[in-house]
């Protein structure tokens, strides 16, 4: 019997009638099956050797096995921060072990999951691809995997996903890229890891595990149940759990303390001539209709109002206009002149809610600039260097959650953020540490007067002090 | 193509409809020609202002998701090149080192120290041996918005810029005039935009079935390109099976992929899109295909097309001869005084997970019927590829021609040893007759 990795599934040439996991595909006259059974087949005819190169025969017989599927290489690294590995992360290292490396780890958010990911592709030797569900989680991982094991690599880190196609023995993507390109590359790694796999349940996603021939497999997650109950499917491609730890028995996340100043601008009299113009227009549709607004039944009546009524589709361009406006107000940048005078010293990241506002301010004050356009190989730089202390300011657009990549600054600014909770609460609590006792951690929060985002702010702390009582 | 927000349909009864666009509507004309002028009119210019000029058009234009549809065709005929005389990332990253040696930079200097950020930006210039303009704009000049559109269709930002210059060839039309063979025009992009709209939908096609009653060739040939497997069948006029490749008026086939043997994915739905405008190639044809949706009961949901839709193709049929060899039976046989008939690619031969489609049939007005594949001058590794091929056929009235020249003897033909004609230089077409006479089947009478 010959193996071979044809499009995403195994095709077994040659195969006696009693094959496991096959099918018999007419149009091409030889059976085939799916790719994660690769591990399984080789396990069948007893040519599946784990670890001392012994193979153990099963059902007391041994066919005469071609294996042209397997296209991935060895790969022997060892991570470049010895840090002691936690109990439980220990634990769960063991746990996937004694489960043949296939299962999935239940951990909760901010416990080092990535890290464990590190232990994994140490542990098992090969090739590794790590599927996630974000660009941004893609670029942190590639950032982690780049400091831990970046020395060791003959190439760099690949990366799969946002305009970035190069393949290598270790590589990031999203569920999105995995999807498209598995097919071709299901054959190129012996372990495959999926962060926040809850989500590879999907009907599509569920396809990554299932082109992939991977023998080894991780599951990442910290609610790993779903409502559709298939998580049974996943265990199928990926395994079983094999470990859990509660959010309980980690020790609550440290917060750091900083004082919040709030700093107005106003708008030139051009732009609030053309800022009123836009607002009164968006507001005279609003109120000839009335939508209301304060409701989300309101503003989804108005949205779909848009989609026909050109007088509406007007209306929501104002509306649009008039934010940015608001947003990118000159004087901002003005305030963040005498900021970055008076941070001069200290490291300082600057948020914005739009990629070009983010640029003005790059070329503006030549502050080093993220946003979602960065290449992935360029943000791990550029972070990596303002962690060294090589640069000490940084501009983004990007929201840098997950403490793990975002090095601590002790002044932050933001020019104009979106008014979601959690992406604020988020910003503030990760990245803010003071850097000595004299002097605590500042925020300074610079907003246009009379616009929509004097109202936005004061929704955004309502946010953050209600989720705090909570 | 078009990305699935833009894509327009409506489903009814589980039958998906695209919603075509009337290609005679005054409204969309005067839209298609307004975007065509605006590519046009952005040649040389960054991309960021050709977007933002789109956007305008879609203010108060509830259209919009037609207009960004059209722009969308319009974009994937354009090359947008990044213009800096040093490399951006280099730039950049001498800046923020730099800069950071000399923080703040201030736009208002109010102490002695302050640095002003064109110090910077001259020095990094200078460094570089750039010009302070090219490092300004070239800092930031890989950026998308930031990219120059220096092609559009067949248009350059050298044709542009000589259009400019010299007025007279603008005026005389001379340039305009070769334009329109080949660009993008009003009816171009309106059929384009109707096509793409049918493809969108096939982005979550599970499985394709098709019927074509010409231009086999053709069509099979795009299915291998785009990666789908296939099971065909040959058909009858009114499209039911019929039991040899003899008696078919057409074909149909199943098309999908190699993992849709276990499960219904819609992961070839891309392929099928990227298959469909091979069709309006024939000029009958039928496609149905099944759409996945998770929000029906049934989970799918089904896709009708014809040739009555009015699909235009902008696929080549490829119907130029494969060899020189070929076009010299073909015009040899014109003049040549026999009641056989040669025609090109009619029969498919299923072989499998390829199908072989001869190079020409050979009739006879009686209902005889020969078919026969030019084996020529070809490298050892294709030559081996189409000997398996070739043994794999079954049909007794399939007849060769081969060259001497070629390092292979009867014995490789397998079955179809004995139909071999063998040739030097050329092939005579009343050798090839001969083999006709000898070994046509008579199909008229299979039929009765």
């Amino acid at each position: 019997m010959r193996l071979e990795f044809d499009d995403g599934t195994l095709l077994l040439e040659n195969a006696p009638e009693t094959v496991l996991y096959a099918e018999w595909d007419d149009r091409v006259d030889a059976y085939r099956a799916q790719a994660y059974r690769y591990r399984a087949l080789l396990e069948w005819v007893g040519q599946w050797a784990e670890n001392n190169g012994q193979t153990t025969l099963q059902d007391g017989f041994s066919h005469d096995v071609t294996d042209a599927a397997r296209a991935y290489p060895d790969l022997a690294l060892t991570p470049a921060l010895q840090i002691e590995p936690r109990d439980y992360q220990q634990a769960a290292l063991e746990a996937w072990r004694t489960h043949d490396r296939q299962g999935t780890v239940i951990l909760p958010t901010g416990s080092g999951k990535t890290f464990l990911g590190l232990q994994a592709i140490a542990d098992a030797g090969v090739s590794a691809l790590i599927v996630t569900p974000t660009i941004d989680l893609m670029n942190q991982w590639h950032a982690t995997l780049t400091n831990a094991f970046g020395d060791q690599l003959t190439e760099k880190v690949g990366v799969l996903g946002g305009g970035s196609h190069e393949i290598t023995a270790l590589t990031v993507t999203t569920y999105d890229s995995a999807y498209r390109y598995i097919d071709e590359y299901g054959d190129r790694f012996g372990l495959l890891i999926t962060d926040e796999t809850h989500h590879l349940a999907a009907e599509t996603y569920l396809q990554i595990p299932e082109m992939t021939i991977a023998p080894y497999r991780l599951g990442l997650t910290a609610t790993y149940e779903r409502a559709d109950g298939r998580e049974e499917l996943l265990e199928d491609r990926m395994g079983p759990v094999v470990y859990e730890e509660a959010v309980d028995d980690l020790a609550g996340e440290f917060l750091s303390e900083y004082e919040t100043i709030q700093m107005s601008v106003e708008l030139t009299s051009e732009e609030r001539t053309e800022y009123d113009d836009e607002y009164q227009r968006y507001r005279e549709y609003v109120d000839n209709h009335d939508f209301d607004l304060w409701k989300e039944q309101g503003y989804a009546e108005f949205l779909k109002r848009t989609s026909y009524d050109p007088q509406g589709r007007r209306a929501l361009i104002a509306k649009q206009r008039a934010e940015r406006i608001a947003r990118t107000a000159t004087k901002k940048l003005d305030t963040l002149d005498n900021l970055l005078k008076r941070h001069h010293d200290d490291r300082v990241i600057v948020f914005t809610a739009n990629n070009d506002f983010a640029y003005d301010i790059s070329r503006e004050f030549i502050l080093p600039c993220i946003t979602h356009q960065t290449d992935t190989d360029e943000r791990t730089e550029i972070l990596e260097r303002f962690r060294s202390g090589e640069y000490s300011m940084l501009a983004t657009s990007q929201v840098l959650d997950e403490g793990i990549d975002v090095p601590a600054a002790n002044v932050g600014i933001i020019l104009s953020g979106s008014a979601s909770k959690r992406q604020y609460a988020q910003r503030l609590g990760r990245i803010l540490r003071p850097t000595d006792d004299r002097q605590p951690a500042r925020l300074y929060e610079i907003i246009t007067t009379d616009t929509m985002e004097t109202y936005v702010s004061q929704r955004r702390r309502d946010g953050v002090s209600s989720s705090a009582d909570s | 193509m078009l990305t699935a927000d833009l894509a327009r349909s409506r489903t009814r009864d589980g039958e998906v409809r695209p919603l075509f666009i009337d290609i005679s509507d005054e409204r969309y004309r005067s839209t298609a020609a307004t975007l065509i002028d605006l590519f046009e009119d952005h040649l040389g210019e960054p991309k960021g202002e050709l977007e933002a000029a789109i956007d305008d058009l879609t203010v108060d234009n509830t259209d919009y998701k037609i207009v960004q549809g059209l722009a969308k065709l319009l974009k994937d005929e354009c090359e947008f090149e990044q213009q800096a005389t040093a490399d951006p990332r280099e730039i950049r990253q001498r800046l923020f080192e730099r800069a950071n040696d000399h923080y703040p930079i201030v736009r208002q200097p109010t102490l002695g120290e302050d640095t002003q950020k064109l110090e910077v930006y001259s020095a990094v210039a200078d460094e570089l041996g750039i010009s302070l303009k090219e490092c300004y704009r070239g800092m930031y000049a890989d950026l998308d918005d930031n990219k120059l559109l220096v092609r559009f269709g067949d248009q350059t930002v050298e044709d542009y810029d000589a259009a400019e210059t010299t007025s007279t060839t603008k005026l005389t039309g001379n340039s305009k005039q070769a334009y329109d063979q080949t660009a993008q025009t009003v009816d171009w992009l309106l059929a384009r935009y109707n096509l793409a709209l049918a493809q969108a939908v096939l982005y979550d096609a599970s499985k394709m079935q098709i019927r074509v009653w010409d231009h086999f060739g053709t069509v099979f040939s795009y299915m291998k390109l785009f990666g789908l497997m296939h099971r065909i069948y040959p058909i009858d006029g009114d499209g039911n099976r019929v039991g040899s490749t003899d008696l078919a008026a057409g074909y149909g086939a199943d098309l999908d992929g190699p993992a849709s043997l276990f499960r219904k994915s819609q992961k070839y739905g891309i392929r099928m899109a990227n298959f469909l405008p091979a069709l309006p190639l024939c000029d009958r044809w039928e496609m149905r295909a099944e759409i996945l949706d998770e929000e029906t009961v049934s989970g799918s949901n089904r896709l009708t097309l014809d040739h009555t839709d009015g699909l235009v193709s902008h696929y080549s049929t490829g119907q130029q001869f494969d060899s020189d060899l070929e076009r010299t039976l073909a015009r040899k046989w014109e003049r040549a005084n026999t009641e056989w008939t040669l025609t090109r690619e009619d029969d498919v031969f299923d072989l499998g997970a390829e199908v072989m489609i001869p190079d020409f049939a050979i009739e006879h007005p009686d209902g005889r019927r020969a078919i026969i594949e030019i084996v020529g001058f070809w490298t050892p590794e294709y030559l081996q590829s189409k000997l398996a091929k070739i043994r794999q056929v079954d049909a007794d009235n399939f007849v060769l021609a081969v060259s001497e020249r070629l390092d292979c003897a009867d014995e490789d033909f397998g079955n179809a040893s004995e139909r071999v004609l063998w040739f030097k230089s050329g092939i005579h077409v009343y050798d090839v007759v001969e083999l006709a006479e000898e070994y046509a089947s008579n199909t008229e009478s299979e039929r009765s």
